[in-house]
C-alpha cells in the first residue's frame, strides 16, 4: 500500500486537463493568427434579428427557474446518499434494515415533493 | 466466458509515462474523430430519412464534409460582442469542452491489451467512483451553457441559457437516479467492474423459481435503461428535447452571440456529450465492450486484444443512430410538457423502481415470512397508489353560443356562423336530376 | 474492492505538488469571491474554491466525498446561486460607499485576528498529531466505509437530514411560488372578449403611405417638412449617396 498507486488513477485525469489546456492554447492562438479580421461596429452589436437592438441586454428571469434549481439541490443530495447505499445494501451486515432506512429517507423526500406537487409548484405557469 | 482479460481496479494507475501519453492523445483523437464522424453520420442518416442524399461532395461519400466545415468554422473571424462580459464569454465554451472531454476518460473501451509489449487496460483510467465523475462533469458542463448565455449580454442567449440549464439539471437528476439501480446490481461504481459484472448471466430467483437472466443490464433493469436513455436525450439538448435551441423562439439559444472557434467548441462539446452518454449507456446497460452473445458462442477470441474496441464503437454508433432517428422523427416538445415529464414521471417512477429492486433483491435472500411481508407491502402500496390516483378532471368544452358583446365593440362575425349552401352544388344537383323537374328548380 | 490507498502520515511528491498548486488557487478563489464587484464573478470564484476543495478531498484518500463536493457544492448549490443572481440582474454590482466610517479597517483587523486565532489553535491541536486509521477506514473501499458508518452508526442523523432537506426545500419553493387564485386565471374566451371590447382596436395599425418609393433600410424616413428623420437611420448601415449613373433610370421600367 503506497500513495503513488492510489493517486495514479487521478494523475491521469490531471494530465488530461493539462493536455486540454494545451489544446485550447494552441487552438485559440491558431485562430488568432490565421483568421481574417474585419472588425466593424455592426458585428459587435447585440444580435436582434436584423433590427437595431433597443434597450438593455438583461431580461429578468422568471422565478420558476429558481424552483427547479432548488429541486436539483434537493435531489442531488438525495442521490449522493443513494449512491453509497446502492453499492453496499446487498453486502453482509446490511440488508433488510438498510433498505427500510432508505425507504424512509426516500418517503420523507417524496412526501415533500408530493406537497409541492399538490400546491402546484411543479406546474409551469 | 473467459474473464481473465478483464481489468481489475488495481490494474489502473501504474502505466509507464509514454503509455499514459499515448492513451491521453488516443482519447482526444477518438473523441474528435467520433465527433466529426457523428456529424457526418447524422446528416447522412437524416438526409436518407428525408429522401435526399446528404453531404456527398467532400471526400468519399462526403466523409470529410464535417472536417472541412469544422476547419472553416475554427478559423473564422472571432467576434466579441460589445456588451459581453469578456472573461466569462471566453471561459464558457472552454468549461463545456473540458467537462465533455474529462467525462469520457473513464469509459472502458476494451479489456487488457498490449501496447508495444506493455500490458495495460484499454481505458484511460478507472476510479472506484468513476460513474460519479461523469455526473460531476455533467453538472459542471451546465456552467458552460449558463455562463455562455449570461455573458453574451443579450436577451435571447440569456433566456436560452436559463432554459437549457433548467432542462439539464432536471434531466441530470433523472439520469443520476436511473444509474442507482445499476450500482445496486453491480455493487460497484467503477466502470470496468460494472462491465465485468455484466459478463455472465445472473441467477435470479423470481417468485420462487430460478431463471438465468442475460448479463446485460438493459434487460434486467429495463425501466432504468429507458429512463437513462430519455434523460440522456434531455441532458444533451437533442431533439425532441432541443428546446434551448428552439430556433423559432430563441434564435440560437445560448450560443446566439458565439462565432468562430468558441462556437465550434460548444458544438464539439455537444457532440462529445452525445458520444459520452451513449458510451456510458453502453457501459452501464449494454455489456460495455463485450461482444454480443451470438458472436462469443462461435468465436471465443472475440473479447480478446483490440477487438473489444470494435464492439464498443459499434454499440455506441447504434445508440447514436437512435439519437438521430429521434431527431428525424419527433417534433419538439413544449417546455412545460417537457418539465412535467421529467419531474412528475421520470423521477417518481425512478424512486419507486429503486426501492422495488432493493426489496426484491433483499427478499430473494430473506426467509419466507420476510419475503411475503415485502411482497405484501408492495401490493398494498400498489393498491394504494391506484386507489388514490387523482381522477382526471372533466373539462367542459367552452361554449361558443352567440353572445351579446357590449355596445361599441369591434365588429366580429357571429360565432355560430353556418356556411350557406353553395349555388354551384345546386347547379350540379340540377344537372344530375335534369330529366325530372324538382321543386328546387322553382326557387 | 480493495483500492490501494494512501499510506497514513506520508505525503508523496505528487500529493504535495498538487496541494501547492491548488492551495493558492483555492485562496485566490476565496479572495476573488470577496473582491469581485460583479455578483456572478463572485459566484464563479467560489466555484473555483469549491472545486479545489473537492480535489483536496480526493487527494486525502476520500474520493467519494471529493466527488460529492463537486456534484453537490460545485454543481447544484452554486447553480442555485447563479439562478438567483440572474433573477437579480446583470448590473447589480456592489456599491463601494462605506456606510459606517472606518468599518473596513476594523473588519480587516478583526479578520486577521480571527484567522490568527484559528491558525494557532488548529496548529497546536493537530500540528504534532500523527494520523492513524486511514487504511482501516478505507479497507473495504472508501464508499463502502462511508456507507457502513452512515447506515449503522449515524442512521438517525441520516434520517433527520431528509426531514431537514425537505423542510428547507418546500419552504423555499412555496416562498417563490405564488398560488394563483381561480378567479385570476384568464381563459381564452375572456381574453378574446377583452380584445374586442370597446376602446381596444384589434386590427393592425395603418401601414406607411402608399407613395413610399423604397422600403430599403438605408432610405431615411422623412418628416412632414421633407427633412430627414435622424432616428430612422440605422447606426450600423453606412449612408451612401448614389452616383449619377446609379440614380439614372435603368430603362427597365416601361
Amino acid at each position: 500500500m503506497c500513495g503513488v498507486d492510489y493517486l495514479g488513477s487521478y494523475r491521469l485525469l490531471g494530465l488530461l486537463l493539462i493536455l486540454g489546456a494545451a489544446f485550447f492554447t494552441v487552438a485559440f492562438t491558431a485562430n488568432r493568427l490565421l483568421s481574417r479580421r474585419a472588425p466593424s461596429a455592426g458585428k459587435n452589436a447585440t444580435y436582434e434579428c436584423g433590427i437595431d437592438p433597443v434597450g438593455g441586454d438583461w431580461a429578468q428571469a422568471q422565478v420558476r427557474y429558481y424552483v427547479y434549481a432548488y429541486l436539483y439541490v434537493l435531489f442531488a443530495v438525495e442521490s449522493v446518499f443513494l449512491f453509497p447505499w446502492a453499492v453496499t445494501y446487498a453486502l453482509d451486515g446490511f440488508g433488510m434494515v438498510t433498505v427500510v432506512e432508505m425507504a424512509i429517507f426516500v418517503a420523507v423526500l417524496a412526501l415533500g415533493l408530493l406537497y409541492a406537487w399538490r400546491k402546484r409548484v411543479l406546474s409551469w405557469t | 466466458m473467459n474473464l481473465a482479460e478483464s481489468p481489475k481496479l488495481e490494474d489502473f494507475g501504474h502505466d509507464v509515462w509514454w503509455i499514459i501519453l499515448i492513451k491521453v492523445v488516443g482519447i482526444f483523437a477518438f473523441l474528435v474523430v467520433m465527433t466529426l464522424f457523428t456529424i457526418w453520420y447524422e446528416r447522412k442518416v437524416v438526409g436518407r430519412m428525408q429522401h435526399r442524399p446528404g453531404p456527398n461532395r467532400v471526400g468519399p461519400i462526403g466523409l470529410l464534409q464535417s472536417l472541412a466545415d469544422g476547419l472553416k468554422l475554427a478559423f473564422k473571424e472571432d467576434i466579441m460582442p460589445k456588451l459581453a462580459d469578456k472573461a466569462v464569454f471566453f471561459i464558457a465554451p472552454v468549461i463545456s469542452t473540458v467537462c465533455a472531454f474529462t467525462a469520457f476518460s473513464i469509459m472502458p473501451l476494451g479489456g487488457m491489451v498490449s501496447i508495444f509489449g506493455e500490458r495495460t487496460p484499454l481505458q484511460l483510467t478507472d476510479l472506484p467512483v468513476a460513474v460519479l465523475l461523469v455526473l460531476a462533469c455533467g453538472g459542471l458542463g451546465i456552467y458552460g451553457i449558463v455562463l455562455g448565455g449570461w455573458a453574451s449580454g443579450s436577451t435571447y442567449p440569456l433566456l436560452g441559457g436559463l432554459r437549457s440549464a433548467a432542462q439539464m439539471i432536471s434531466y441530470e437528476v433523472a439520469m443520476g437516479l436511473s444509474i442507482v439501480a445499476v450500482f445496486m446490481t453491480a455493487g460497484s461504481m467503477s466502470t470496468s467492474e460494472i462491465v465485468a459484472a455484466q459478463a455472465n448471466g445472473s441467477q435470479q430467483e423470481i417468485f420462487g423459481s430460478t431463471v438465468t437472466l442475460p448479463g446485460w443490464y438493459f434487460l434486467m433493469l429495463l425501466p432504468s435503461f429507458l429512463i437513462y436513455f430519455i434523460s440522456a436525450v434531455g441532458e444533451t439538448n437533442r431533439a425532441p428535447f432541443d428546446l434551448p435551441e428552439a430556433e423559432s423562439e430563441l434564435v440560437g439559444g445560448f450560443h446566439t452571440e458565439y462565432s468562430s472557434l468558441k462556437f465550434a467548441l460548444f458544438f464539439l462539446a455537444e457532440y462529445i456529450n452525445m458520444v459520452t452518454v451513449s458510451a456510458l449507456c453502453t457501459t452501464l446497460f449494454l455489456g460495455g465492450w463485450r461482444a454480443p452473445a451470438p458472436i462469443t458462442t462461435w468465436w471465443a477470441g472475440a473479447n480478446e486484444g483490440w477487438w473489444p474496441l470494435l464492439w464498443f464503437t459499434v454499440k455506441v454508433l447504434i445508440l447514436l443512430f437512435v439519437f438521430v432517428w429521434l431527431r428525424g422523427t419527433l417534433p419538439r416538445l413544449r417546455y412545460d410538457q417537457f418539465m412535467r415529464f421529467g419531474w412528475k414521471v421520470l423521477v417518481p417512477i425512478n424512486l419507486v423502481w429503486i426501492l422495488l429492486v432493493a426489496g426484491v433483491r433483499v427478499a430473494a435472500n430473506a426467509d419466507n415470512t420476510v419475503r411475503y411481508a415485502i411482497y405484501g407491502g408492495f401490493a398494498v402500496l400498489l393498491v394504494g397508489i391506484i386507489m388514490f390516483w387523482p381522477a382526471k378532471k372533466q373539462v367542459e368544452p367552452a361554449s361558443i353560443a352567440p353572445e351579446k358583446l357590449p355596445e361599441g365593440s369591434f365588429p366580429i362575425p357571429p360565432m355560430d356562423l353556418v356556411v350557406p349552401p353553395s349555388p354551384r352544388t345546386k347547379r350540379i344537383e340540377h344537372a344530375a336530376a335534369a330529366p325530372s323537374a324538382t321543386p328546387e328548380q322553382g326557387e | 474492492m480493495s483500492t490501494v490507498l494512501a499510506l497514513a502520515g506520508e505525503v508523496t511528491t505528487g500529493e504535495a505538488a498538487t496541494f501547492y498548486i491548488l492551495a493558492p488557487i483555492a485562496l485566490i478563489g476565496a479572495i476573488g469571491m470577496v473582491w469581485a464587484r460583479n455578483a456572478v464573478h463572485s459566484a464563479l470564484f467560489l466555484v473555483l474554491t469549491m472545486l479545489s476543495l473537492g480535489v483536496f478531498y480526493i487527494l486525502q484518500a476520500g474520493p467519494f466525498i471529493g466527488m460529492v463536493q463537486i456534484i453537490v457544492y460545485t454543481g447544484a448549490i452554486m447553480m442555485l446561486f447563479l439562478f438567483v443572481l440572474m433573477l437579480i440582474g446583470r448590473d447589480a454590482s456592489d456599491s463601494l460607499i462605506e456606510t459606517l466610517r472606518g468599518q473596513r479597517t476594523v473588519a480587516l483587523l478583526l479578520g486577521i485576528g480571527f484567522a490568527g486565532l484559528l491558525c494557532t489553535g488548529l496548529g497546536r491541536a493537530v500540528g504534532s498529531m500523527t494520523s492513524v486509521g486511514l487504511d482501516e477506514a478505507n479497507a473495504a473501499g472508501n464508499t463502502q466505509g462511508i456507507a457502513r458508518d452512515l447506515f449503522t452508526k449515524y442512521v438517525f442523523a441520516f434520517e433527520v437530514t431528509s426531514a431537514l432537506l425537505i423542510t428547507a426545500a418546500v419552504g423555499a419553493m412555496l416562498l417563490a411560488h405564488v398560488e394563483k387564485v381561480k378567479a385570476e386565471k384568464v381563459t381564452q374566451l375572456e381574453m378574446m372578449r377583452a380584445r374586442f371590447a370597446p376602446g381596444n382596436y384589434p386590427a393592425p395599425k395603418p401601414g406607411p403611405g402608399v407613395f413610399a418609393a423604397t422600403n430599403s433600410v438605408a432610405a431615411p424616413g422623412l418628416l412632414p417638412d421633407r427633412t430627414v428623420a435622424g432616428r430612422s437611420l440605422s447606426a450600423l448601415v453606412p449612408t451612401r449617396e448614389l452616383t449619377e449613373a446609379e440614380a439614372a433610370p435603368k430603362g427597365t421600367e416601361k
